[in-house]
């Protein structure tokens, strides 16, 4: 004698509490733990493809190296180009190239440092890649965010990306000695960011005279 | 633009979870999306089908709650929404951290999120 077989589906719900920011968060917040025990004090470098990132970090480096032992973290999506621009002063570098990623997140920044002799170092600068709008997500467990943007990006670049200005520390308007031929009021930039993000420093500088850099070094505090 | 990276995680981390509960099928999944975070629904919808395709969750329904933004502000104890610029030359609403009581800097505590909220399967 056969039975019928009746076959029942059952459905039911599997309930998460997975969030793929703060994860990143979680891990930011363990680097920044690693970087406070080993007196290590870093800082996220931001901003668009060409505004300066590697300018500022290299004019930087040029007046504090002697005075902390630096190592950079720079970030692209492909070449060393940037590494052996900084590498010159004699300074650490580690090259993270994200292959297609459009940010670093804490875990990439995580893998990098532990390539780093830490206890050997004071200050970290980690160049991101250059892109406005991605990095602002992932936090990286530094001290401070730099967003870098330049005057050749336009007067209202700040407006139109505001998520990475909202939550950075220190805006550095770079080119300014290109403002007049481009015909950009430096200005306009500034108010732009102290409307949208009270609390931020802004600092006008020029990577190609070095204008500036001593400002921007008062507001990392180093 | 890291909305490919985003779903790509989203997806791997469900079908984990789905062959632990030997599910067959999975027909629903739920996502909870922060205003502030710099993900596009649109993007994430069609990368979802994409990444989807040929696995037990080809042709499950997403869905994506948008999440409102809530900020903190030290000085005056305000708790809420967050003020919003209005550009009108640029037809947009600008989001700034600025208390709307007192005017000083506020704290984002909520709308930066990108949750996996839950998932419906069949076993």
């Amino acid at each position: 004698m056969s039975k019928d077989i009746l076959k029942i589906e059952e459905e039911k719900t599997v309930d998460f509490e997975f969030d793929l920011i703060r994860r990143n968060d979680k891990l930011a917040e363990e680097n920044r733990r690693i970087f406070l025990e080993n007196g290590v004090r870093a800082f996220d470098i931001m901003g668009s493809v060409g505004s300066g990132k590697t300018s500022l970090i290299e004019n930087i480096v040029k007046i504090l190296n002697g005075k902390y032992s630096i190592a950079v973290i720079n970030g692209d999506l492909a070449t060393t180009i940037d590494a052996e621009r900084i590498s010159k002063y004699g300074v650490k570098v580690i090259q993270i190239n994200t292959g297609k990623e459009c940010h670093l997140d804490a875990n990439i920044v995580k893998k990098a440092i532990e390539k780093i002799d830490l206890k050997s170092i004071d200050v970290l600068f980690i160049e991101n890649v250059g892109n406005l709008i991605c990095p602002s997500d992932f936090k990286l467990g530094v001290e401070k965010r730099v967003v870098v943007v330049s005057v050749t990006e336009g007067e209202r670049v700040i407006i139109k990306h505001p998520l990475t200005f909202l939550e950075a520390d220190i805006i550095v308007v770079n080119k300014i000695d290109l403002a007049e031929i481009m015909g950009v009021d430096v200005k306009k930039i500034v108010k732009d960011a102290k409307s949208i993000n009270p609390k931020v420093e802004v600092v006008e500088t020029s990577c190609k005279t070095g204008l500036g850099i001593d400002e921007v070094i008062k507001c990392l505090e180093l | 633009m890291h909305e490919y990276y985003v779903t790509k995680q989203i997806v791997d981390f469900l079908l984990e979870e789905a062959k632990k509960h030997n599910a067959r099928k999975v027909s629903e999944v739920h996502l909870v999306i922060g205003k502030l975070a710099c993900l596009g629904i649109e993007q994430i919808k069609f990368y979802y089908e994409m990444l989807t395709e040929g696995t037990i969750m080809e042709g499950s329904r997403l869905h994506i709650e948008e999440e409102e933004v809530e900020v903190e502000c030290e000085n005056c104890g305000y708790k809420g929404e967050i003020k919003h610029k209005n550009m009108d030359l640029y037809h947009f609403l600008l989001p700034v951290l600025s208390c709307p009581r007192c005017g000083k800097e506020v704290k984002i505590v909520k709308g930066r999120e990108c949750n996996i909220k839950s998932m419906k399967v069949v076993v």
